[in-house]
């Protein structure tokens, strides 16, 4: 019988977007290589939703952290962070976080 | 206190080692950073992370020992504990940097694991091994005691 795939609405992009997050979290967890935690097949899967994940990626950072900046450079092809701020997590969030309000991506 | 089970069947040689939780789990730092004495940043050799200037940007083990010689650390033969010496351990996994951990003055090593807790274990060889998401200990390398008041 011939698989049928769900159509590409909103919802479903979210749904699958959670699943994938939740898989990376669980998996990546004791990482420190940002190289090996963006090559995960569920980080890489976010990033071909291309920038119609841009706000859920912003929304997961928001409530939950996590280091998607990398998918977000790789999709928004900026850096809202100043180069004195790499690598301090809580302000590197901040920024990426008022881009996306700047954006438009977030309320 | 042990890691949560889950934590503990992704780290197999966890099991087989003494070791203990020391620290909550914290997204702000990770192993290098813990390693090089800094619980605030996250280290790493990317345009985004931290990463000491005059040290290339390159996820090379050489990169890693050339950020660690700048902290004073010259390459040794032994992770056996030596008087007056503090050592990190860098472990890698085909070449490629993954892991790091420091002795303590008791002998035992600490190692932050991701954005998971820090631990005390007793042996590198705690988190190295054939089925290590570390893979293996790559370099030792250890400073004076006295060069570094902490």
């Amino acid at each position: 019988m011939q698989q049928q795939t769900k159509p590409n609405t909103p919802a479903n992009l979210e749904t699958r977007f959670r699943a994938l997050a939740d898989q990376w979290r669980r998996e990546t967890g004791m990482l420190s290589s940002v190289s090996q935690m963006a090559a995960h097949p569920a980080y890489q899967e976010i990033i071909g939703m291309g920038t119609a994940a841009i706000p859920l990626l912003l929304r997961e950072l928001q409530e939950r952290g996590g280091q998607w900046y990398m998918a977000l450079y790789a999709l928004s092809g900026e850096n809202p962070v100043p180069p004195q701020y790499a690598g301090r997590i809580p302000k590197m969030s901040e920024y990426w976080l008022e881009w996306g309000r700047q954006q438009g991506y977030l309320s | 206190m042990p890691l949560e089970y889950y934590k503990e069947l992704l780290l197999p040689n966890l099991e087989r080692d003494e070791y203990r939780v020391t620290s909550p789990e914290s997204d702000r730092y990770n192993c290098i950073a813990w390693a090089a004495g800094d619980d605030t940043d996250w280290w790493w050799p990317s345009p985004q992370h931290y990463w000491p200037e005059g040290v290339s940007i390159e996820e090379t083990i050489a990169s890693f020992q050339a950020m660690f010689e700048q902290l004073g650390y010259q390459e040794c033969a032994t992770d056996e504990l030596e008087t007056g010496f503090e050592k990190v351990a860098i472990f890698a996994k085909d070449d490629l940097p993954t892991h790091a951990a420091r002795q303590l003055p008791n002998g035992n090593w600490t190692s932050k694991l991701g954005v998971w807790q820090d631990i005390e274990h007793q042996s590198l060889n705690a988190l190295a091994g054939n089925a290590s998401i570390y893979g293996e200990v790559a370099l030792i390398l250890r400073r004076s005691r006295t060069d570094n008041p902490d």
